[in-house]
This record gives C-alpha cells, structure tokens and sequence, in this order.
C-alpha cells in the first residue's frame, strides 16, 4: 500500500505544483482583477459606474469587437484557400512560400504595421496622401491585423488538412476532381482547425494594443490601458472597463470548449503517410503566382523596416537599445522552460484524461483569450505590494506574465504530442512497477522530447514576441525589446527605432531557423 | 490453493454496450491458461481488468487472494501487481536499447545492478539476442523484436504474464518458432501464464486449461478432451472440430 501512495502521490505532487503555477499566474490575477469592482471603494465604483454609463464606452466596445469580426473575416477569406493550396496541391514552391507567408506571424504586429508606415505613410517608398489616409484607418488596421494573423489560419488548417486520414481523401479522389476532393472532403473535415483559428485570431485582434494605438485608431483595450498608466490615469474607470472585457473573453472560452468537444487532438499533428498532390492543371501558373504574391505581401512592411533603418539607423541601435535585447531573451528563455514544465504534465495530464485537467486547460485558454488589459490589471493588483515589491520591480513580472498568458501553448503542444503516441508504452512501464515520476522522466520524456521542444520554442517565441502583457507593468529599466521600440516609436529617431525593429526581426528568424533545423534533425535521428 | 488471478461476477459496460457480463475465470498457480475468443468476445478488456487499467463496474479482481479492483475502483495501482504482459502491439521503448528495455521494470523494482545485470544477460542469452543487448527496437527484425517483448516480461519473474495475442498478424514458421519459445520460458520459469488468443491451435498448444470467452462471459472451462467430450455451444464445437487434426495438449509442469 506503501508503494500505492508513493505512485499517487508523486502524481499528485507534480499535477499539483503544476496546478499552482498555472493558477497561481494566470486564473488568480483574473479573479482579482473581477474583484477590483466590488473593492474599489465608494469613490472607485462612482468612476467605475461613470465610465460604464458612458455611451462611449459601449460605441467603443462594439467597435473593437467589429475591429476583430473584420479581422477574422479577412483572415479566413485568405487563409483558408491559402491552406488548402499549400497542403494539398502541386502549387510550385509551396514549402518555401509557406515559410515566407508563416513568418510575421512571429513578429509583434505592432513591427509590421511600423513597417507599413515606413512603405505606406506619407513619406513611404511607395506612400501618397490617400495610402496614408488608408493606413490611419479603421480599415487600415484591419488589412494591417488581417494580414498579421492569416497565417495563424494558415498554419492550424493546412496542419488539419495533413492530418485526415489519407485513406479518406483518396477514396475521394477515385470519384471525384480536386476542387471537389478539397471542397468536398478536405474543409469540411478540417472545419474545427479553421474554427480553432478563427477564435484564436479573434482574440489575438481584440487584444491588440499596439496596432490601434499606432495607428490612432481608439480601441477598447487600449482605453483601458490609457486609464491603468496613460495619460487618461483613473485606475477606478479601468476596474470598470474590465468587466466587459471579462464577459467577452467567458464568451471566446464558451466557444472554444464547444469547439474542443467536438475536435480530436490528433488532428492537430502532422501524419506519417503523405498523399500525391491534387494536380492543378492549367490553374497551377496562376495558383502560384497568388500564393507568392500573398506570401510576398506578408513579409512586405519587414522590408519597409530594413528600408527606413538602412538610412543611417543601425549606427544608432547599441546607443538606443539598453538592456532591452537581454531582457527579452532572459524572459523568453526562463517563461518558456516554466511553461514547457508545465506543458509536461498539464498536457500529459489532459492527453489521459485525467480529472481536472480540463479545468486547469480552461483556465490556461481563459488567461490567453482575455484581453492582455484584464490580465495586467489583476497582476499588478496582485504583485504591486510593498511585501513582493522584489518580484514587481524586477523581470520576474514579465516572466509571470509571461507564464500566464502564455501557459497555454505549452499545454495544448504537449497535449497534442503525448494524445498522438500509444499509450502502450507507458501503461507497460506502469505493469512493469515504474510509478508516476519515473514514467514521466524515463518514458514520457524521451518519447516526446519532439513534442516538448516544440513546446519550448514556441513559448520562446511567443514570449519574444509579447508587447501588450509587458506595456502594462515593466519595470523601469527592464522593458523587452518590443516595448523598448513601442515606447520610442512617440519621440526616437525613426531610423534608429526601425533598425530595433529589424533586430527584433533578426532575433526571431534566428530562433525560429535554429529552432526548425534542430527539429528536423531530430525528427530524422 | 489460492488462485494467482481470480475474476469473480465481473460486469462491465462502455457505453451502453455490455462488454462483460457476469464474467468468472481463476488462474491457478503454475498453470497456464488459454482465454480464447472470437474478435470482439472481451478478451483485452479482460487482460485490461487484470492490470488495472480499467475497474470492473461490479465484482472483483483478486491476486493472490487480495481484492486488487472491485465495484467500479482499481485498489492496486497497475506498477503495484507485480504482473507483466506482452502485447499485440509489442510497445517496445523506442529510445531504450534491447537491454534498457529490460533493465527499466528491474530498475523500477529495485533490483541491485550486478543482479539486474546477471538477469537480462542470462535472459538475452536464452532468447536469442546475446550481442544485441545495445540495439534500439527499430535495429532489430520483426522476430526479434518479438522476442524482446517476450523477454521484457519475463526477465521480471512476475507472478503473472498475461500474453494479449502476442502471435497475431506473425507468418506461420515465425509463430511455431515463437510458441515454442514462449512455452519453454514459461515452464522453466514455472510461472502462472493466461494467454489470450483468438487461435484454437495457439490456444491448444499452449493452455493446461483452455476458457472459451463468448459475449463477454465464460461459457466453457476445461481441458481439450474435457471441451471435446461435451462442447458448451457452437462455437466451441467448431473450435474442437479445428483441434482435431490433432495438436498435443501440453503436460502440466511442477
């Protein structure tokens, strides 16, 4: 019986501390911050319950929530086909394009709509009054954010398109055309990715800050910042502002537990067994010559960056650029190995079924699909105490920060890793007398290790890549590299802060490079 | 004598299909018995109650007497049973070499090193595979692979093997060889054995006893002429009818 508690409770240990971590840095701080309301006092609920009457404040937020309808809608007009096109046919150069296409998805938005200014604006490459006009606009941040987060779209549905049975596109494929195959078949079987991206681009476009702010165009989430550290300071408006942010981010966890039910991990992971291309014929020049321009479009305002910091920039970047390169890496590094920790065994956990695991999953989806403002205020709430002081004025915050928003990545990548191995091997080291912890080190481990550096880069890069987490709460001093350009982008030489912005993207394609090469080798050993 | 293994009243349902019904079967000590089915008779689920992986709904799984799941809860963890398996599957560690693979259960029991040492030589030495103690699984041919499945369970000298059609989906020379490899391991060893099969003549070759399994409960326990001199249903005749072109059934060791 001994043994019996030694196996549970390693378990449970584990699970638990786990638990504590997810909670403890993304689920607490968004209680509070629902709490902030009912505490702030009778002269912080006045404010709160003025902001909340404001008609304003409900214009604002169905124009956010448009913001981000629009966005979605776009993404997946173009994302979709783009997919579809890209796993499926014999589109000429199809992995490269893809990669062009995927790579600002890497990239704060924030750098690309910079990059569009430096082409678009009035004194772009290629700017005139009307170009301007566009891009300072409602509209112009939709094509800004649609044309950052397509790839999110991309990505999900050409890896769900991989992933069906090829059985079942062939068996198509003996009695029908492509088109018919890949409309037929392939998307309405590949309809959940496509859903799943279109809840995660929604949410990543109505939590946008940098975009709107840059582009002058007023958004909910950024008049809440404005009233957390803005000029617009009145912290009371702020607790009340969450509320609706709170509601819609239940709503987006609503949709995305519906979704979950109804989708099968292993769909999410590429298979063993390709199929031959669906031939294009006489439509193959033209598919191309669409998928290179799309993807040619995607990495257009990088260019524009490079453009405007090739004027003199990069002599000014060791002056202007701090500590911020460090910053980044050190929180990028440290989140990413937290929630690559967690990933093991919340995702480990939630790949068998394990009860509460689905909870401690919806919690980590909760703290991603709530806007970065709701988050940030129920970490400084909880953080921004003389007693963690330490903690508050050091990176440490942007690692909880980090952790919190990002936990998530870590959780699912695993959970899709660990739900596609049999589970043979682990059930016979159980037979064979190994308990919770040795299974998890000695075969869960080694058997995932794919899975689990998958996990870690792309908390790394999503970490590297965070401006509207950090803005909120950065210790003076310590801001990474994204909120160092944000910052500068008001009152910096414009050369200097584009050539940041080119480091920025330098760092990225390195990690990501590096990162995609180790895998495959790995993947062929 | 107290059985190693007893099933005693097992139901069990998944979803709303009964899988078990009613379902009694012991395991004697140093026996060897062959649970033979059709496809879709229960007989994983069966090996999967006696690990523990799953918990009957009603009823119980004893080892050695004591009550190890019962009405719907597993008491006795799977790494707690002190039993081990081969699987259809093989599920060898991918990452482990032939002889990790057999050291990791030893190592999780805490076998000293120079025992755990001495027992996976001899028991590579007696499988076949000495000199290829550092090869991974996917160095090896499919025979060999095999054999170190085999040879993973019993290097563990558990009370128990279960064997879940371990001979599936094999040519036939392959197979004789094997059977005859696993009957002698078993014997030498004198360890309690149940091996799952969906083949009369496995089952024959192999079982002291052979337990018909049909729609999730036993409805024949007995020695080949025991089945013979009074076949319980069809299936079983048909199964006697196959068996007369006269496999031996094996003598009973200790």
């Amino acid at each position: 019986m001994g043994r019996a508690l030694t196996s549970r409770t390693q378990q449970q240990l584990l699970v638990g501390i786990a638990a504590l971590v997810l909670l403890g840095a993304g689920f607490l701080p968004l209680v509070l911050a629902a709490l902030e309301l009912p505490l702030a006092g009778v002269q912080g609920l006045a404010h709160a319950r003025a902001a909340l009457a404001a008609p304003a404040t409900w214009t604002l937020l169905v124009r956010s929530l448009a913001l981000a309808a629009s966005v979605t809608g776009l993404a997946l007009a173009l994302g979709v086909p783009l997919a579809a096109l890209l796993a499926k046919t014999d589109v000429g150069g199809r992995q490269a394009a893809f990669l062009v296409h995927a790579f600002p998805m890497f990239l704060p938005p924030f750098l690309l709509a910079l990059g569009w200014f430096h082409l678009l604006g009035r004194r772009g490459l290629l700017g005139t009054e009307a170009t301007s006009r566009l891009l300072f606009s409602f509209a112009g941040v939709v094509l800004v954010l649609a044309l950052a987060f397509t790839p999110v779209v991309t990505s999900l549905v050409a890896l769900a398109l991989r992933g069906i049975d090829p059985s079942l596109e062939e068996a198509a494929r003996i009695v029908a055309g492509p088109r018919r195959v890949v409309t037929r078949i392939l998307l309405p079987l590949a309809w959940p990715a496509a859903a799943l991206s279109a809840l995660v681009v929604f949410a990543l476009a109505f939590s946008e800050l940098g975009v709107p702010m840059f582009l002058r165009v007023r958004s909910y989430p950024a008049a809440v910042f404005a009233r957390l550290g803005g000029v617009e300071y009145a912290p009371g408006e702020a607790f009340g502002l969450v509320v609706p942010l709170l509601a819609v981010a239940l709503g987006l966890l609503g949709c995305e537990r519906w979704l979950a039910a109804r989708r099968s991990f292993p769909v999410l992971g590429p298979r063993q067994r390709g199929t031959v291309p669906l031939p294009l014929g006489a439509w193959k020049g033209p598919a191309g010559a669409i998928v290179w321009a799309l993807a040619a479009v995607s990495v257009l305002p990088i260019a524009g960056l490079a453009l405007r910091a090739s004027a003199g920039g990069f002599a000014g970047v060791p002056a202007w650029i701090g500590a911020s390169l460090t910053n980044s890496i050190v929180c990028a590094g440290v989140a990413a190995t937290i929630i690559a920790a967690l990933g093991l065994i919340v995702g480990h956990a939630l790949a068998r079924g394990r009860r509460g695991a689905h909870l401690l999953d919806a919690a980590g989806v909760l703290a991603f699909v709530t806007p970065a403002a709701v988050l940030g205020v129920g970490l400084i709430s909880l953080w921004n105490r003389p007693a963690t002081r330490v903690v508050y004025g050091s990176l440490a915050i942007i690692i909880i920060g980090d952790v919190a928003r990002y936990g998530v990545v870590g959780v699912r990548t695993m959970a899709g890793a660990v739900a596609q191995g049999p589970v043979e091997h682990e059930q016979l080291a159980a037979v064979v007398g190994a308990g919770f912890a040795r299974r998890l080190f000695r075969i869960v481990v080694p058997l995932h290790r794919l899975g689990l550096a998958s996990a870690w880069l792309l908390a790394f890069i999503f970490c590297l890549r965070d401006l509207e987490t950090a803005v909120l709460f950065y210790p003076p001093g310590r801001e990474p590299l994204p909120v160092r350009i944000f910052t500068l982008e008001a009152n910096g030489p414009e050369s200097v802060v584009a050539a940041l912005a080119v480091v920025q993207v330098a760092l990225t394609a390195i990690i990501v490079a590096a990162g995609a090469t180790l895998l495959r080798r790995a993947q062929r050993a | 004598m107290t059985p190693v293994v007893c099933l005693e009243d097992v139901w069990l349902e998944l979803g709303a299909t009964p899988v078990l019904s009613g379902l009694s079967l012991a395991l004697e000590p140093g026996e060897v018995l062959a649970l033979l089915g059709p496809s879709g008779a229960g007989k994983t689920t069966v090996v999967r109650l006696i690990l523990g992986f799953i918990a009957p709904e009603r009823g119980s799984v004893r080892l050695n007497g004591a009550v190890a799941s019962a009405d719907g809860r597993v008491l006795r963890l799977p790494e707690e049973r002190n039993l081990a398996v081969v699987l259809q599957e093989l599920a060898l560690w991918p990452h482990l070499t032939v002889a990790g693979n057999l050291a990791f259960g030893l190592e999780a029991r805490g076998v000293p090193r120079a025992v755990r040492e001495a027992r996976i030589a001899d028991m590579t030495r007696r499988v076949g595979l000495a000199g290829k103690e550092s090869r991974r699984p996917a160095q090896l041919s499919g025979g060999e692979r095999q054999r170190v499945a085999i040879a993973r369970a019993l290097v563990l000298d558990p009370q128990a093997v279960l064997f879940d059609e371990p001979l599936t989906n094999l040519d036939v020379s392959l197979r004789g060889e094997l059977l005859v490899l696993v009957r002698g391991l078993i014997k030498e060893r004198g360890v309690s054995a149940l091996y799952v099969t969906h083949e009369p003549r496995e089952a024959a070759a192999l079982g002291h006893r052979i337990a018909v399994l049909e729609q999730g409960r036993i409805v024949q326990v007995g020695t080949i002429d025991e089945l013979s001199a009074r076949p319980a249903t069809s299936f079983v005749r048909v199964v006697v009818d196959e068996l007369a072109t006269g496999v031996p059934p094996p003598r009973r060791s200790g």
